[in-house]
């Protein structure tokens, strides 16, 4: 019995799919491959797959309308590759129910964490909840806008964040009122930008903390728990 | 137009009530000439008639005329009563006539006394003619003009605005009808933008207008389907690029040698890179992203601590909230760029915000040996990158400035760059306040 995690790679550009095939699998996964939406079902149904990878941008059935179909018949994960940069594009994609995404050109070895992050995320047997990515969060006063990487105040002034500042906020937001240690905050906020976090924690805290807490120097929202860690006392509501 | 045309109704009646004056004061002219000279005829027939001696003529006689030097003659008068004389076969030795101000006098019954009083008329124009019917023997006859008639005037200007009513009104009426159309067409030609091609005009109005606003409709829906066009094929250019550029960035993890791999990563990001500013520039004015209010200071600090994740020489001055309208992705890209090109050619950058007059500034300042000034305005223009050791290895296609400005101007806001007299460059980016 083969253990690794198998993968469907589902892409009509053959000078993609080869390579990227090829490099997953020399990265630890069992990969099957389909270049359009038709060979895909075809695979899923004969496989056991634990994750698709999905092109949205293909001839006849689109990436997007494979990605529904999954959704409304499996918890299988989804990352979508897409070509477009835009924002609400992404986002639209999210909302079709996939987990990830990354954004052409790509790098393989961010593809390969966050599959990894994922796959993880299932092992544990979580719920599979909807990409935090596409989710608002309020918490008091704030909201924190995932899919536009800002924090929107109560007057609806937008507060834009950095890479690192927003992967600490959200990994914040997801695990409210619970101790975060460094290194479980390094695990939780790496999970998404694998290049983007080598600065300390602590750095990160406090710009963060200068833009959400009336008083960076007496913070009441995120506190520093002796000898554990931060947490976010705030309960959070999903939208 | 209407303007125009009462303008010239005013001096069609300015003309007319001139030529109606004249003849009116021509009339009066004559009137009292001939007054004048029949009382001079009957003066002279009376002077010069044989009376019964002892009887003293009923005329007064004086040695010399009255008429003054100075009043001012009146020598067709003269011709008109020589003529008149002559006619009539009364013979003078010679005739003077002259206009001066003369009195009038009214007798007036005074009821408290029942007896006559006489009363200083109104001091009016006068004519004098006088006649010399012997040496010394001059004989004269007043006679006054009639006070002017001023009803003429009121006539007239009953006559204007009865012209105005009648003709101005339909003009303006006309004209009125006729601009409607037009100003609607103006408001929508200059409402017509890529992002929000206006809606159509209503066609009304004459006919050729009606015809004009038609095909002003039809332009603007072929430039709508022409912006619809351009944003797919940019879209399908964007997505047949990234393609092979991401089959490109695949392959490079199968290379062996690390150090080449890297760089060809790099490389395949610089392109992506350049694809995306050109993408940008040519999507510019049909922006996806709602307007929204945003913490400048937070947003530029957000770009510099991405920049310090790469462990970029930046800095940032710390400053207060400071809320700006903007699209804030067009806004931080436009930020990264002017660092980036600091990072590039400059070294060490500093950033900062303040508030100013109005607005925001964005002070971007690097540690680089600056631009010759006459080369600044052309650092603007796609593709251009500054002079001397800038090749192609410091990256770039040279339209990260281009995008900065072309953002900044479609915020209502301005970018610049200047040399700071201790060195280095400085860019400012200027956003308003209010949007």
């Amino acid at each position: 019995m083969d253990e690794r995690p198998h993968l469907l790679l589902v892409d009509d550009e053959r000078s993609i799919r080869e390579p990227l095939a090829a490099y997953l699998a020399r990265n630890g996964f069992r990969v099957t491959q389909a270049a359009d939406a038709a060979a895909a079902r075809d695979r899923l149904a004969g496989y056991a797959i634990d994750l698709v990878i999905l092109d949205i941008m293909m001839p006849g059935e689109d990436g997007l309308s494979l990605c529904r179909h999954i959704r409304e018949t499996s918890d299988l994960p989804v990352v979508l590759l897409t070509a477009m940069a835009e924002e609400t594009d992404r986002i639209v994609g999210l909302e079709m129910g996939a987990d990830d995404y990354v954004v052409k050109p790509f790098s393989p070895r961010e593809l390969v964490a966050r599959i990894k992050v994922i796959l993880r995320r299932a092992a544990r047997g979580g719920v599979r909840q909807q990409a935090p990515e596409t989710q608002s969060y309020v918490f008091a006063g704030w909201v924190l806008k995932a899919g536009e990487r800002a924090l929107v105040d109560r007057d609806g002034v937008t507060v834009p964040l950095s890479t690192g500042e927003f992967n600490l906020m959200l990994a914040f937001a997801t695990h409210p009122r619970q101790v975060l240690s460094r290194d479980q905050l390094l695990d939780l906020a790496q999970g998404r930008e694998a290049n983007a976090f080598d600065r300390a924690i602590d750095n990160h805290i406090s710009r963060l903390r200068r833009k959400i807490e009336e008083d960076p120097k007496a913070p009441a929202l995120i506190k520093t728990v002796w000898g554990g860690g931060y947490t976010l006392a705030a309960d959070v509501t999903r939208l | 137009m209407a303007l125009l045309l009462a303008a010239a109704l005013l001096v069609a009646q300015a003309v007319n009530f001139g030529l109606q004056l004249r003849a009116s004061e021509r009339q009066r002219t004559q009137q009292t000439t001939a007054v004048a000279i029949a009382r001079l005829a009957e003066l002279v027939a009376r002077a010069e008639a044989p009376r019964p001696p002892g009887f003293e003529p009923m005329v007064v006689v004086t040695a010399r005329s009255p008429i003054l030097p100075a009043m001012p003659k009146r020598p067709d008068v003269v011709a008109r009563a020589g003529q008149t004389l002559t006619e009539l076969g009364l013979g003078v030795e010679r005739m003077q006539a002259a206009e001066a101000m003369g009195r009038e006098y009214r007798y007036i019954r005074d009821p408290a006394t029942a007896t006559l009083r006489r009363v200083e008329g109104p001091r009016r124009n006068a004519l004098i003619l006088s006649a010399e019917l012997a040496e010394g023997r001059w004989v004269t006859a007043v006679s006054q003009f009639p006070p002017h008639d001023y009803r003429v005037v009121l006539w007239l200007l009953f006559q204007t605005i009865l012209l105005y009513g009648f003709i101005l009104l339909p003009v303006l009426w006309f004209v009125w009808r006729l601009s409607r159309p037009l100003r609607d067409l103006r408001i929508a030609a200059d409402s017509f933008t890529s992002a929000a091609p206006a809606p159509p005009v209503r066609e009304r109005g004459p006919a050729d207008i009606r015809q004009l606003v038609h095909a002003f409709n039809l332009m603007r829906e072929r430039l709508a389907a022409m912006l619809d066009e351009k944003d797919r094929m940019l879209g399908a250019i964007g997505h047949d690029l990234r393609t092979p550029l991401a089959s490109l960035r695949v392959r490079t993890e199968l290379v062996d040698d690390e150090a080449e791999r890297d760089r060809m990563a790099a490389t395949i990001d610089e392109m992506n890179r350049t694809l995306d500013d050109i993408l940008s520039l040519a999507r510019l004015g049909r922006p996806s992203e709602p307007p929204a209010l945003v913490d400048l200071p937070a947003l530029v600090d957000s770009v510099v601590d991405d920049f310090l994740d790469l462990g970029a020489p930046v800095t940032a001055e710390d400053s207060d909230r400071l809320t700006v309208p903007m699209r804030p992705t067009l806004i931080r890209r436009a930020v990264r760029n002017l660092i980036e090109n600091g990072i590039k050619y400059g070294g060490g950058v500093r950033v900062r915000v303040r508030a100013e007059s109005g607005g925001a500034i964005v002070e971007i300042d690097d540690d680089g040996p600056g631009i010759p000034p006459d080369d600044i305005e052309r650092m603007f223009e796609p593709f251009t990158r500054a002079e001397g050791s800038r090749s192609r290895d410091t990256g770039g296609a040279g339209l990260g400035l281009a995008l900065a400005r072309a953002i900044a101007t479609g915020h209502g806001g301005r970018l610049s760059l200047a040399n700071r007299p201790e060195g280095g460059l400085r860019a400012t980016l200027w956003l308003p306040a209010a949007g």
